[in-house]
This record gives structure tokens, sequence and C-alpha cells, in this order.
């Protein structure tokens, strides 16, 4: 009934990436909130969204995300244009929001992983944590 | 701010336990315990499928993919400990000496 | 969770922001200085600071490398600002006509820059207490075993 079956296998997969991506989500935020006063700076983000986008609408229902169509998706951290002169404490509000977005996101991935792997254990363990 | 209700899902989880008949021959169990791993089944089927919306940015509320997967984890858990009843208990009539 | 890195990004952040801190607090403080202590002219300062790279062989060992390392302070150098004269005949350092130069601080503008650094400041500890809640969270994967 309940094995790690390859549908199993992707879920996990996905969230595990998902994870990495939001790590590195983090990374590219502080950068920014760093760098709010740096001369010249050209403003990070992440590049995983419109990977996911493309994901999404080549599948559509549970089991149909192959492992090929999986491992094309790698989130990485591209620099944007120069930032314009303007309010810098806009901006960092902006930062400020996405930082915590992520943050949020980050922690429900992994209660999600945790909640999932108790339910594998309980199979493997026969009931029994 | 628009701040979604706490509705529970709509998995009809509630009226699924309060209206199954209880199993009275040996039959009706055989096909209870049938209804049963076919429902565990899918609830942590829809459990996953919910966590892959979560990864994907597709879920508006958190709390229903962490409600579910609470569910699937205890519904499947009372199915193994039926299984581990029915099995303590066959064992016990094998160890009965004729 | 880079955990590593991520404070690393959001402490030199703070640095930055400390430098500027003590720069404008400088500044605030020379509003009436004549003369600084070797005896001249006292000139509003501002820092420059720019985008720290990862380091270099770091893009050797992993693509994700490239991404930035916070930032760092480059230079502190004066401003550009003509002393503001103020005519004061009866004072020791008054010129010919009767006027002293005064360092051509601007208050408002430094009490600006003040709350602006103070408020980057406090965001790079935000990001570095998301850094810290995440990477806790993560190490509390799988229970209590």
């Amino acid at each position: 009934m309940l094995a790690l079956s390859e549908s199993d296998r992707i879920t996990t997969a996905l969230v595990m990436m998902a994870l990495d991506a939001a790590a590195l989500r983090h990374q590219a935020i502080a950068n920014n909130l760093a760098n709010v006063h740096s001369q010249d700076y050209r403003p990070q983000r992440l590049n995983f969204e419109e990977q996911l986008s493309a994901l999404r609408h080549a599948v559509d229902t549970r089991g149909s995300i192959t492992p090929t169509a999986l491992a094309q998706v790698r989130p990485f951290i591209e620099t944007g244009a120069m930032r314009a002169a303007g309010s810098l404490a806009e901006k960092m509000d902006m930062e400020l929001v996405k930082l915590s977005q992520n943050a949020v996101h980050y922690q429900s991935l992994l209660k999600a992983l945790d909640k999932r792997g108790t339910i594998f254990s309980l199979a493997v363990n026969e009931g029994r944590r | 701010m628009n701040v979604p209700s706490v509705d529970f899902l709509p998995l009809g989880a509630e009226g699924a336990y309060a209206t199954k008949s209880k199993p009275g021959s040996a039959g009706d169990f055989a096909h209870w315990l049938d209804q049963e791993f076919t429902e565990v089944n899918d609830k942590l089927n829809q459990a996953d499928d919910l966590v892959r919306k979560l990864t994907l940015g597709e879920v508006d509320n958190v709390h229903h993919v962490m409600i579910a997967l609470d569910q699937a984890r205890i519904s499947f858990q009372l199915l193994t400990q039926v299984r581990n009843k029915l099995l303590e208990g066959y064992q016990e009539i094998l160890r009965m000496s004729v | 969770m880079n955990y590593l890195s991520a404070f690393k990004i959001s402490a030199s952040g703070m640095t930055v922001e400390k430098a500027r801190l003590d720069v404008t607090a400088m500044n605030l403080a020379n509003v009436h200085s004549t003369r600084t202590a070797d005896g001249r002219a006292f000139v509003p300062m501002q820092v420059i600071s720019v985008a720290k790279q990862g380091a270099p062989f770091a893009s050797y060992l992993s693509a994700a490398s490239l991404h930035g390392a916070g930032a760092q302070v480059v230079g502190v150098r004066e401003r550009n600002a003509a002393p503001r004269m103020v005519y004061e005949p009866g004072h020791p350092e008054a010129d010919g006509k009767g006027f002293v130069a005064y360092p051509g601080v601007d208050p408002v503008g430094e009490m600006v820059n003040l709350i602006s650094t103070m408020r980057a400041y406090e965001a790079n500890v935000a990001a570095l207490n998301a850094a810290k809640t995440m990477a806790l969270k993560a190490l509390e994967l799988g229970g209590n075993t």
C-alpha cells in the first residue's frame, strides 16, 4: 500500500529542491540588504519561479512530473541591472517583505518534509515511530 | 487585508467516519477493511499532492497542507493498529493447542 | 541553509552601516569646528562602500559561489561641500573681512543619512535573525532523535 514509490521519491526531491532554492534566495536578499548603501550596486535575485512555471505548464497532476523534467530545474542567483536612483527606503522595504516571505516558506517546507517523514517511518516500523 | 478563514479540508473526513457502517459478519469486515485501505491511500495521495502544490507555490493556505499531512498520518496509524491487532489475534489462535 | 555565508553577508552589511554611523556622528559633532587638531579646516566626510564579490577561486568550486558576499567599505573621503561663511568679526579665526569659515556640514542631510543608516542596520539584523531561525528549524527535522 505505502511504499517509497517513484512518485513519493519525486515529491521528496521536489521539496528538497524548493528548500535549496529558498536557502539560496535568502542569500540574494541578504546581499541586497547588505548593499543598501553600496555604489553602483546591481541587485540580485533568484531564478527559480520561472523554471517552476515551465515545469508546471509541462505537467499537471500527480505522477506526471518525471525525474528528467525535475533535473532540468536548477535554482541559481542572477544579477540584475544597476539600481536606479530612487527611494532606497522603498527598495529596502520590498526586500524585507521578501525576507519574511522566504523564511516562512522555508519553514513550511521543512515542516511538510518532517510530517511526510513521520508517515514513512510509521510504515517502516509497523506503526511504531 | 484578506485573511482566509481556517476551514477544514473538503475531504468530508468528519462525515466519513461517522457514516461508516459497523462491520457485522466476516464479509462486512473484509469489505470495511478494503474501504479503509482505499481511503487511507487516497488521504496519503491527497497529502502528497498538496505538498507538491506547496513546493510549486500554488497553495494559499499552508495550514491545509499541514492538516492533510496530519490526517493522513493518523488514518495510517489507525489502519496499522487494526492490522497489528488482527495479526495478534491470528497468532493467538495459532498458539491454541487443539 | 548555508548559514555561514548568510551570517557573513549580513555581518558585512552591519559593518558598513556602523562605519556610516560613525562618520555621520563625526560630521555632526564638528558642525562648529573651525579647524582640526593639525590646523587644517574640517571637511565633512562620507563613506564609500561597494559590493563584495565571492572569493575568485570559489567560483571554480561551485557555480553557486558566483553570487555576492555582502558589502565592504572601500574608503572615507571628503565631501565636496563649500564652507559655511558666517560673519563674526570678533572671532579669533575670522578672516580679513570678518567671516569665519565653518565646515559645510548639512545637519538635515546628515540626520537623513543617520535614519537611513539605522534602518539599513536593522534590516541586516533582521536578515541575520531570519537565517538563524531557518538554520535552527532545519535542525529540528526528524523529531528529537
